[in-house]
């Protein structure tokens, strides 16, 4: 009997594919969690056998044979009001037959959502589930939430719903990996994700008793750190210099997927011939797009992403010489063993020589994006501003942006930072960058501008104290000699800043008042019986938000100090409420090949962001306001 | 003691066993007149006078009649008056609710206690009456009058579906289910014999197996959905598969009346029952009759089938591999060997050391026989004569893992416990799970057994004593101070557990002060919640449901007072919570702006209110609307004096839209949308270059921009001379730089170069560069003595004559140094 069953999906990536490589060498063993996703995806999928299709959940009726669906999607308006339209479209459609629809939220049910439901008339004609899917593992030491709205959502509409998930899914690590001994933070609502973890413990004892006094703390993780993206809002607003963060900031990657160019990609997916060169001979459609996974299962990628992009050339030169080499080592090979093991070796030659097609097709177009003038007026700019270097400069070269009509975006991004850093703008200045926007782009940015004044992003400056210097050169933010090849700073992934949330990342774990101090003090103490924020107690207070320091402990009363396992290195989870860069993500690896095998870091993050993502989602956009007539 | 085999049937190679568990404590049923539906796993019988037969009237006879609820072994639990219709058939769920299904198409699940609930199965039913009902664990299908089948398949969200039309206008010969979990495509599936053939009928279509065999007029699905029994009217048994692939087997009962039931025992043999006798068949066509004096109910069961008749209850099962081992007469497996050793130990023979020598080797699995066969034993002296043999045998090996023995020991106890006749709940080693079995002693009022049994087995008693407190409320007649002191009394030594369930209850049961009481002891925020709501205390819900964090229930909360309150009301609950407020204003943005509109409004929140009222404008496509609209949103900025700025913009825009509208009057190419600058922008670019300026003095642009956008627009036509003019018009402010730029990415270089030695001195080398002047880079870098630009010029020039010109710069300057 045909049971032909589509699925829609929206928004819900799955878990990634598993990598050989352990990238950020983290002992932490993800796949548990990476087997329990995919376990309970099968479930949902199961309640009607075999999945004939897959669509994207998206705007406008929904076309297809089959009449069993099954909608997987984040429990969210829009998407609701998607399904109603498909449903009152089948309905009022005389051919067509009768359909059953499931709908599976990712990561649960709301009553929000079936309220819309209710409203559009659908409810009765759903069958509605849950998968539960929080904390997606994107890599070995990357889980993300993957809820892309968070940063607006949580500082602009303060609905707090991502810090409810946010505390689920630590719970969740927890009930895997064990309690958490120490959890330190700073930011309001990293305190407000503390606490909400704490009270959780504490129901969870009514929930299951046996297993809240069971658990124990973790062995493997002795300190949870959560930072609160409104404590550093100057780090994703710079333009991220690793090669990784470039391609997020030039292509975009999302759910750790670059869509480019397809004659990119073809580069990947061309038969190898054996000994040829780098370049690509495409035939593809030209601005035809292709989606190229991008993760730690590329052994290249995993070297290159988190390096400045400034050594990336040189490198893939490298490589690209040895895979030569490696190729010619068959005229060597005379005897028939010889020849039986360069056929052998020669299966993983031809994956390395994709990639190495992959990236240095990558490199060349970020290259050529790089070399601008565009790109590095603007870096300059910024990397003056960042720094405090005050001049005229740079208010003049954003005007001439504006006037240029650059994407707003840019201007923003530009114009933020220099608000930020300056606790705002001069009142005279203030104004006239507000009409110069409202003039040029549009008088529906009155919203944009009071969106961007709400969140302490672009305001009137009220005081010439500027807190943003003295933080700076208490934590050594800038570093004027940077290194690309051989760092020895997390402050090279921006070429000479260091992002200020990893540096207090730095804070807990190194001993040391700055960047280059830390790291050579007492390598590997346990943070569980360390000192936590103190020493710096003076920057913290000056930056917003509270600081806290929070200790777990089993029912017996003592918190013991997790023993390490022979050899094993301490875990810290690092969580940034709110999103990260992918430059962060670096950074904080960055960190861990500093502690020299003592500590690893798992960053867990609700979402990648980067400037661009960041004031996007703030711009206020009125579709078709620029079409009508 | 009988031997073990005394009750031993053999059917060709293997044996049968037909086993007393009660005798039934009812006194004179006779099951005939009755229609009987009992629950799988040892579960109740329910009984209701079958209308259809005739019965003698007797005095002691209620008119009304009554569903009587009977434990496995006859005790009464619970009489249902019935005063309803017809009804059609009964069943149970999986988790023990009856359900009776009326001819009106009117279904009703009762529990165990008598309490129901109630659904309909929509209008064809009710309109054509359902004439035939098959139920299973978690669903039901119905037969309508006219030949129509009606699905539900979850009753907790009971929604009645209707499956294809089978097309056939006369009632089907016989019919049955297969359940969604044994069907490829999981859905329930329905086979209708019907002719010959059977149609088999799901919600998409109907397709007919074409058989030739038929009428059938009894069929039967296995326990495990794979074979499906078939009696023909000529009186033949067939087995085939379920997907109608396999004939398994076939044989003649040389009966042309169909039996009164037709089931499966466990899934290799199949028995029927005619008027008081019972025939069994074998997958060989062996067969095994037994007879009785009165009617009596087969009742399949994963593992065998219960016999329930007027006086006994009776469990017919195929004898287990390891017990067949043991008791086999002549058998020589080692449990058997064991289990005689053991015997003779007793006797104190020493054929006992023997025995055990013989069978050294295999010993640890015959003690793990032992063990097994324990737990497949009714009768407890055989239960223990079976763990003492393991035991014996235990003492001769030297590591052996004794988890096996402790676990059956623990399991005979809880299993022995519940077939008592008391609680006749007749379970098998094979039927136990020890959670469903809590949930139905729970279900039955049996708490202290429930207890013991969770103690017992170190499960958690939580869900008992919650039970147990509701349902003391619920029948309590004492005060609400005294009923809340025993049940905190009785529950205080469990820290954590949850209240909320049982202050619902007591509210149910309107004793609101003892419910308050109880929900002060709910440990969880989240959970005195809905408690809360229908209390009618919203405010203190919409309190707790912030304090649990969980947005979304706040949400419930809000939606639900949204609903209930009055305006004005609603918004007087969530003015002071600011979570509240800012959970309901991104609810309207993407659902109802009309509400959020009211609740600015009554909030005093001009700029927000202007705002979206501003937002709004956008929307409109009729200019005047629109221009109405921020009308209305610059009167709210205007209250406001922190935002005179926003307001004189706003008022901008107004002028800027009525200059527009005038401009697509003049010039017919559409304006309204864009901003000022884009304005300007395209005027000139559709060479209104007066008008430009004009709307440039309009809104008082600064020079910069102005000159700006002239240039760009101005190159974006290609219209050098106008880009000539520009620049000569007067002193640039914005400087040639941006000239020459702007021509450079335009590719004019010719163009470019007429405007670079009107740039800075140090910058000219390097425009001159950018255009491939590599002369004139070359003397400029010259007078500039830049040495550095010289040399990349040098590198970059691919004229050799030049390049030596420029080496000549070179060494000149670097002399000079």
């Amino acid at each position: 009997m045909s049971s032909s069953t589509a699925a829609a999906v929206a928004a819900a990536s799955s878990p990634a594919q598993p990598t050989g490589a352990h990238l950020g060498h983290t002992s932490l063993n993800i796949d548990s969690l990476r087997d329990l996703a995919r376990k309970e995806l099968v479930n949902v999928l199961d309640s009607d056998h075999g999945v004939e299709k897959i669509y994207h959940l998206q705007p406008g009726p929904l076309e297809t044979d089959c009449k069993n669906l099954i909608y997987i999607c984040r429990p969210q308006v829009n998407y609701m009001k998607y399904i109603a339209e498909h449903i009152r479209t089948h309905t009022n459609d005389p051919r067509g037959g009768s359909y059953t629809y499931s709908l599976f939220f990712v990561p649960r049910r709301t009553a929000l959502c079936e309220k819309v439901l209710e409203d559009e008339g659908v409810f009765g004609e759903i069958t509605k589930g849950e998968y539960h899917l929080d904390l997606i593992p994107l890599e070995d030491d990357v889980l993300s939430l993957e809820w892309d709205s968070t940063f607006k959502e949580l500082y602009l509409d303060q609905d707090t719903t991502s810090i409810y998930y946010a505390a689920k899914s630590l719970m969740r690590l927890q009930g895997i990996y064990g309690l958490f001994p120490r959890i330190l933070g700073k930011g309001d609502y990293s305190k407000a994700l503390c606490d909400m973890m704490l009270r959780m413990r504490r129901e969870m004892a009514v929930d299951d008793l046996d297993a809240s006094q069971t658990m124990q703390l973790s062995q493997s993780i002795d300190s949870l750190i959560i930072i609160d993206r409104s404590v550093d809002m100057v780090t994703p607003l710079c333009t991220q210099l690793t090669y990784e963060g470039l391609i997020d900031e030039i292509f975009h990657i999302k759910n750790s997927f670059v869509e480019v160019d397809a004659s990119l990609a073809n580069a990947t997916s061309a038969p190898s011939g054996a000994g040829s060169g780098g370049a690509s001979t495409s035939t593809a459609v030209p601005g035809k797009k292709k989606k190229v996974p991008l993760n730690g299962g590329d052994k290249l990628f995993g070297e290159l992403r988190d390096l400045n992009f400034a050594v990336v050339g040189g490198l893939l030169n490298k490589v690209a010489k040895r895979i030569n080499a490696d190729y010619e080592e068959r005229h060597n090979a005379k005897t028939v063993p010889q020849i039986r093991q360069f056929i052998v070796k020669m299966g993983g030659l031809a994956a390395e020589h994709q990639s190495l097609r992959l990236h240095t097709a990558l490199a060349e177009e970020i290259m050529n994006y790089t070399m601008t003038d565009d790109f590095n007026k603007i870096l300059e700019v910024q990397q003056n501003i960042v720094a405090g270097i005050a001049t005229n400069k740079e208010p003049e070269y954003i005007e001439e942006m504006i006037n240029k009509q650059a994407p707003l975006g840019q201007v923003l991004r530009l114009l933020c930072l220099y608000s930020l850093v300056n606790s705002g703008l001069k009142p005279k200045q203030f104004e006239f960058f507000k009409k110069e926007i409202l003039e040029t782009y549009g008088f529906e940015h009155i919203q944009t501008l009071e969106n961007l004044r709400r969140l302490g992003m672009l305001t009137k400056q009220v005081t010439t104290k500027n807190t943003y210097g003295l933080v700076r050169r208490s934590l050594s933010l800038i570093v004027d000699e940077v290194n690309e090849h051989a760092p020895n700073d997390i402050s090279y992934v921006y070429s000479g800043y260091a992002p200020l949330s990893v540096r207090l990342v730095q804070c807990v774990v190194q001993r040391g008042k700055d960047g280059k101090q830390a790291g050579s003090g007492s390598k590997g103490s346990s943070i569980a019986g360390g000192s936590g924020w103190k020493g710096f107690e003076d920057v913290l207070r000056m930056l917003p938000g509270r600081t806290f320091d929070e200790t777990q402990r089993v029912d017996d009363g003592q918190p013991r100090s997790s023993k390490r396992l022979n050899g094993q290195p301490r875990i810290s989870l690092v969580f940034f409420l709110g999103g990260c860069t992918f430059t962060e993500i670096s950074a904080t690896r960055f960190l861990a090949s500093q502690e020299g095998g003592q500590r690893d870091f798992v960053i867990c993050t609700t979402q990648i962001l980067n400037g661009n993502t960041l004031t996007d989602s703030l711009i206020q956009k009125v579709p078709g306001l620029h079409t009508t007539s | 003691m009988s031997p073990p085999t005394a009750d031993w049937i053999q059917l060709h190679d293997r044996f049968y066993r037909k086993q007393e568990i009660y005798t039934m404590l009812w006194k004179q049923v006779d099951l005939s007149k009755f229609m009987v539906a009992a629950a799988p796993f040892g579960g109740p019988l329910a009984l209701v006078r079958d209308d259809r037969k005739v019965l003698l009237l007797q005095k002691q006879q209620a008119v009304r009649p009554s569903i009587y609820l009977y434990t496995s072994s006859g005790k009464l639990m619970e009489p249902i008056q019935w005063d309803k219709g017809r009804i059609v058939g009964m069943g149970w769920t999986d988790n023990e609710q009856l359900l009776c299904v009326l001819e009106d198409g009117t279904v009703r699940m009762y529990n165990i206690l008598g309490e129901y609930t109630q659904f309909s199965l929509g209008k064809e039913a009710k309109d054509n009456r359902v004439i035939e009902v098959q139920i299973w664990g978690s669903g039901l299908v119905a037969l309508t009058g006219s030949f129509q089948l009606i699905a539900v398949t979850n009753f907790d969200e009971p929604r009645p579906l209707s499956l294809a039309d089978p097309g056939i206008n006369e009632p089907p010969h016989s019919w049955t289910i297969i359940p969604p979990k044994y069907t490829l495509s999981r859905h329930v599936e329905v086979l209708l014999a019907f002719n010959t053939t059977i149609l088999i009928v799901d919600a998409t279509e109907a397709r007919d197996e074409l058989l030739q065999q038929g009428p059938f007029t009894k069929m039967s699905v296995s326990p495990d959905g794979k074979f499906l029994a078939l009696f023909t009217s000529n009186g033949k048994l067939l087995v085939v598969s379920t997907d109608f692939q396999k004939n398994l087997s076939e044989f003649s009962t040389g009966s042309q009346v169909p039996p009164q039931q037709l089931v499966w025992c466990g899934t290799d043999s199949v028995v029927l029952y005619w008027d008081k006798i019972v025939l069994m068949v074998g997958p060989y066509g062996d067969w095994i009759k037994y007879t009785y004096d009165d009617a009596i109910f087969l009742i399949p069961e994963i593992d065998g089938v219960r016999v329930i008749s007027s006086e006994k209850c009776e469990f017919l099962q195929k004898v287990p591999d390891v017990t067949e081992n043991i008791f086999k007469i002549g058998s020589t497996a080692p449990a058997a060997m064991l289990y005689d050793a053991f015997d003779h130990f007793e006797k104190k023979s020493p054929k006992a050391d023997e025995n055990i020598r013989s069978i050294r080797l295999e010993l640890s699995d015959a003690v793990e026989a032992c063990i097994e066969a324990a737990g497949h034993e009714i009768s407890h002296q055989y239960q223990r004569s079976l763990l003492k043999a393991a035991s014996f045998g235990k003492c001769f090996l030297e590591i052996h893992n004794a988890d096996s023995f402790v676990e059956m020991c623990k399991i005979l106890r809880v299993l022995n416990a519940v077939r008592y006749y008391e609680i006749g709940i007749p379970l098998t080693y094979a039927q136990l799970s020890p959670e469903a079995l809590i949930d139905r002693l729970i279900s039955r009022h049996q708490y202290l057994l429930a207890i013991r049994i969770c103690e017992y087995l170190k499960m958690r008693t939580d869900r008992i004593l919650i039970h147990w407190a509701c349902s003391k409320i619920k029948k309590s007649n004492d005060d609400e101070d005294t009923i809340c002191r025993m049940v905190v009394e009785k529950l205080a030594n469990k820290p954590g557990l949850s209240y909320s369930e049982i202050a619902m209850t007591a509210h149910k049961a309107g004793q609101s002060k003892l419910a308050t009481m109880l929900l002060d002891y709910e440990p969880r925020a989240g959970d005195q919640v809905p408690l809360l709501m229908s209390m009618q205390e919203d405010e203190l819900a919409l309190v707790k449901a912030i304090e649990s964090g969980d947005t979304d229930l706040v949400y419930h909360v809000l939606l639900h007072l949204k609903r209930k309150l009055p305006l004005g009301e609603f918004f007087r609950i969530i003015n002071n919570k600011p979570l509240a407020c800012n959970l309901l204003e991104s609810y309207c943005k993407q659902q109802d702006p009309e509400l959020l509109k009211d609740f600015y409004y009554q909030d005093d929140r001009r700029i927000d209110s202007g705002n979206l009222t501003l937002m709004e404008s956008f929307q409109q496509t009729d200019i005047t609307e629109r221009i109405n609209k921020i009308k209305a949103a610059l009167r709210l900025y205007q209250d406001d004096k922190e935002h005179v700025f926003e307001a004189k913009a706003i008022e901008e825009s107004i002028r800027l839209l009525q200059i527009q509208v005038q401009l697509e009057k003049d010039y017919s190419h559409p304006f309204t949308g864009l901003s000022i600058s884009s304005t300007v922008y395209k005027l000139i670019t559709i060479n209104q270059g007066n008008r430009a300026t004009k709307v440039r003095g309009d809104f008082k642009m600064p020079d910069k921009r102005f000159w700006w956008i002239k240039l760009r627009a101005l190159v974006e036509i290609r219209d050098w001379d106008g880009v000539a003019t520009l620049a000569k018009s007067k002193k640039s402010p914005i400087g040639y730089g941006p000239f020459v730029e702007e021509c450079v990415k335009a590719m004019q270089f010719r163009e470019a170069a007429k405007y670079i030695l009107r740039c800075d001195a140090h910058l000219r080398a390097g425009l001159f560069l950018k255009i491939e002047a590599y002369q004139e880079a070359g003397e400029q870098a010259y007078l500039q003595k830049d040495l550095d630009t010289l040399r990349e010029i040098r590198d970059k020039c691919p004229n050799a004559m030049l390049q030596g010109q420029i080496d000549g710069y070179i060494t000149q300057l670097a002399s000079s140094h």
